[in-house]
């Protein structure tokens, strides 16, 4: 093969390489920059950034497997570690925004409290001062207080035969 | 049946996704907004904010939420509020007469809404009110913190009842038992007393009880955010 072609080639399949990483760390960049606390969310970046959250991890595995493809196309076609080194750390770039748009950071930053636990009054051990959302369902009366809500903010729960969700 | 996870934030209020369809919910309307199920709305159950004490008393049955000892370190300290009360907003609403992170109870009733600073309701402990054409009363618990808001009764004629609260200063424990099922406050139409549930103990109207409406307490720049609408009470 002529040696123009090859490296057109390669360049090509480099370049290709390229932009699948950078859609890949998009997918969990962009979202990361709009939703985050302290800045003021815009309704339609806010519209998009929700839509790529839930494109991303998708986009996220086909930009992994292209990448794959284009590696392993090109592999032959590279000489010298240099190159290769790069094409390496390509094709992890993609899988690294891949697994990160997967990733829940609110959670990580606010552990779900799982399956919730109940006590009596009597065994509860908060300050009679201190606040709590009362909910009565079904005849049944629940009280989250607001101290543990404000970390957990999120309790799925059923009160009566009732399924709700306790947010704060 | 759908089960939710903390995903974002929008303007400070959280963002919730449910792990059934991945569809994003904001927590303050319950309204998804992006995903398989936007449009839809979550169903909103009454809840009180109540002290732990006086909710204790009214319900000596309930069951309260445990806490996890591996997060608990995590939980907020006792004077949560007043450090977040010093917290930057990104959302301002100048011009409105209130700062972005004075506490209101917001009110929605008839097709309008309508915010109560809470310090108003501290100092007034009973404001007759309404939102829209529902007259209202919010009263403020025995404890000095709880509030609830009762619908005003119907009256026949232009005038709605006069409501006067009858509990003053409360001393702790023993009388404040005594008080969360005892008198609170009064109306001048029937001469009668009601308790903190809303119900009257005494007089004409004893034995029936005011229906509640749901209250949200709020940083004004939140409520504002979802209300734009909203009326601001000033008396």
């Amino acid at each position: 093969m002529p040696v123009d072609a090859t490296s057109r080639t390669v360049r090509f399949l480099a370049l290709g390489a390229a932009a699948l990483a950078l859609i890949s760390l998009a997918c969990f960049a962009f979202p990361l920059y709009v939703i985050r606390p302290f800045r003021h969310q815009g309704s339609t970046e806010l519209a998009v950034a929700l839509f790529v959250k839930q494109i991303g991890p998708w986009v996220g595995i086909c930009c992994v497997a292209l990448v794959s493809v284009l590696a392993i196309l090109s592999w032959p076609r590279i000489r010298g570690w240099v190159p290769r080194s790069l094409m390496i750390f390509t094709v992890a770039l993609t899988i690294g925004g891949a697994y990160l748009s997967r990733l829940n950071v609110y959670e990580l930053m606010f552990h779900p409290i799982g399956e919730p636990q109940f006590q009596t009054s009597q065994e509860a051990s908060i300050d009679k001062d201190d606040m709590v959302i009362a909910v009565r369902l079904g005849g049944l009366s629940r009280a989250y207080p607001v101290r543990e809500m404000a970390y957990h903010h999120i309790v799925n729960d059923t009160v009566g035969a009732e399924p709700i969700v306790a947010t704060y | 049946m759908l089960s939710f996870h903390l995903a974002g934030i929008n303007n400070q209020n959280f963002l919730m996704r449910d792990d059934q369809t991945g569809t994003f919910w904001q927590q303050i309307s319950g309204r998804a907004i992006s995903g398989p199920l936007e449009g839809s709305q979550l169903e909103l159950v009454y809840s009180d904010e109540l002290t732990f004490g006086l909710w204790r008393d009214e319900q000596p049955k309930g069951t309260v939420l445990k806490p996890i000892a591996k997060y608990s370190a995590g939980y907020e300290a006792k004077d949560w509020d007043t450090r977040m009360s010093k917290v930057r907003t990104v959302l301002g609403f100048p011009h409105t007469g209130l700062q972005s992170r004075d506490l209101v109870l917001g009110i929605e009733a008839s097709g309008t809404s309508r915010a109560y600073p809470i310090e108003r309701i501290l100092f007034g402990k009973l404001l007759e009110d309404r939102v829209g054409s529902q007259p209202i009363l919010i009263v403020l618990g025995p404890d000095e913190r709880s509030i609830r808001v009762f619908k005003a009764p119907a009256q026949a004629g232009a005038t709605v009842s006069e409501f006067y609260r009858t509990v003053g200063h409360v001393a702790p424990d023993a009388e404040l038992k005594a008080a969360t099922n005892g008198a609170l406050f009064m109306d001048s139409a029937t001469g009668s007393e009601w308790n903190f549930s809303g119900c009257a103990v005494s007089g004409k109207m004893k034995g029936t009880c005011l229906p509640v409406v749901s209250a949200f307490k709020d940083y004004w720049f939140d409520w504002r955010n979802y209300h734009p609408e909203t009326t601001i009470f000033r008396h």
